[in-house]
C-alpha cells in the first residue's frame, strides 16, 4: 500500500513541477527605438520648479560674471 | 525657459588644468577617466588657444541618438544624463560624440569596456534619492540638486569657463566681446546647440 501513496504523491509532485516549470515570464520590458526606460530621476521634478531656476541664476551671477 | 550650457572662452584660458582637478576631485573620477579635459590648438605658436572640454549637453544629442539601449535621458533645462544600469559599455556613443566626452573605465582583461561615464554637468543620475551613496559611487556628487551649478565653472579662476543657464551665459560672454572689442569665438557652441551667441 505504501509504494503506491509514494508513487502518486511522487506524481503529483512531478506534475506541480512541470507544469510550474512551464510557467512564461510576462514581466519583460519590450523594446521601443528612442525610449528611455531606466530608473526616474528626481532631479527632474525639481528642475521643473521656478524656486529651483531662481537659485542656480543667482548662483551663476554670484560666482561667474565679471566684477 | 532656462537651458544649461557650457562655453570655455579660450581668449581667457590659460591652461591650468583647475577644471579637469576640480571634476575628478569632486566626482572621486577613476584614474583613467577623464570627463573634462584641456586641448590646447596651436600649441607652441603665436595664435595658441586652449578649451577645456567636456560632454557639452547638446541640444539635440548625437550619443542619445546612438545608443542601442536608450540609456540617455535630457532634463527639462537640457542636460543629457545616462542610466548606467542600462548603459553594456558598447562604444557607440563615444564613436557618434564630436567632443569625445564618453569615456570608458576599462576593468577586465583583454581591453572589455565598463560602463561609460561622462560629464553629469554635476547633476549625478537615475539613482533613488538625489545626493544618495549609490548615486555618488555611480555618478559623482549632485550639485544641482543642491543648488550649485558645475564645479569646473565655479572653480575657474580667470572666469575662462562659463555653466548655467545659456541666455544668461551668453550675456556675459557678449559683454566681455563688447569690451576687449574682439571677434566672439564660442568654441563647440554650432556644433552642440545649433546656434551662436
Amino acid at each position: 500500500m505504501k509504494p503506491r501513496i509514494m508513487l502518486k504523491v511522487g506524481s503529483l509532485a512531478l506534475l506541480a513541477v512541470l507544469a510550474t516549470g512551464c510557467n512564461r515570464a510576462t514581466d519583460v520590458t519590450v523594446y521601443e527605438p528612442g525610449v528611455y526606460k531606466g530608473s526616474k530621476d528626481p532631479l527632474v521634478k525639481m528642475h521643473a520648479t521656478a524656486e529651483h531656476k531662481a537659485q542656480l541664476q543667482e548662483r551663476l551671477t554670484k560666482s561667474q560674471a565679471d566684477r | 525657459m532656462a537651458r544649461m550650457k557650457f562655453l570655455c572662452d579660450s581668449e581667457r584660458c590659460i591652461e591650468c588644468n583647475g577644471c579637469v582637478t576640480a571634476c575628478k576631485n569632486e566626482h572621486e573620477v577613476p584614474w583613467g577617466v577623464n570627463r573634462r579635459r584641456v586641448v590646447t590648438l596651436e600649441d607652441g605658436v603665436p595664435g595658441e588657444r586652449s578649451i577645456s572640454v567636456a560632454c557639452m549637453h547638446c541640444t539635440d544629442a548625437p550619443c542619445a541618438a546612438v545608443c542601442p539601449v536608450d540609456c540617455f535621458y535630457t532634463t527639462d533645462d537640457g542636460i543629457v544624463l545616462h542610466d548606467k544600469d542600462l548603459c553594456i559599455g558598447c562604444g557607440y556613443c563615444f564613436y557618434a560624440c564630436p567632443f569625445g566626452a564618453p569615456q570608458y573605465p576599462q576593468k577586465e582583461a583583454f581591453g572589455v569596456r565598463g560602463k561609460m561615464d561622462k560629464c553629469t554637468f554635476c547633476a549625478g543620475g537615475p539613482e533613488g534619492k538625489d545626493n544618495s551613496e549609490e548615486e555618488r559611487q555611480k555618478y559623482g556628487r549632485n550639485r544641482i540638486a543642491e543648488g550649485k551649478l558645475p564645479l569646473c565653472a565655479e572653480m575657474c579662476s580667470t572666469k575662462a569657463l562659463l555653466a548655467g543657464d545659456g541666455d544668461m551665459v551668453a550675456d556675459i560672454y557678449r559683454e566681455r566681446v563688447m569690451k576687449r572689442s574682439t571677434r566672439p569665438q564660442s568654441w563647440g557652441w554650432l556644433t552642440a546647440y545649433q546656434e551662436d551667441v
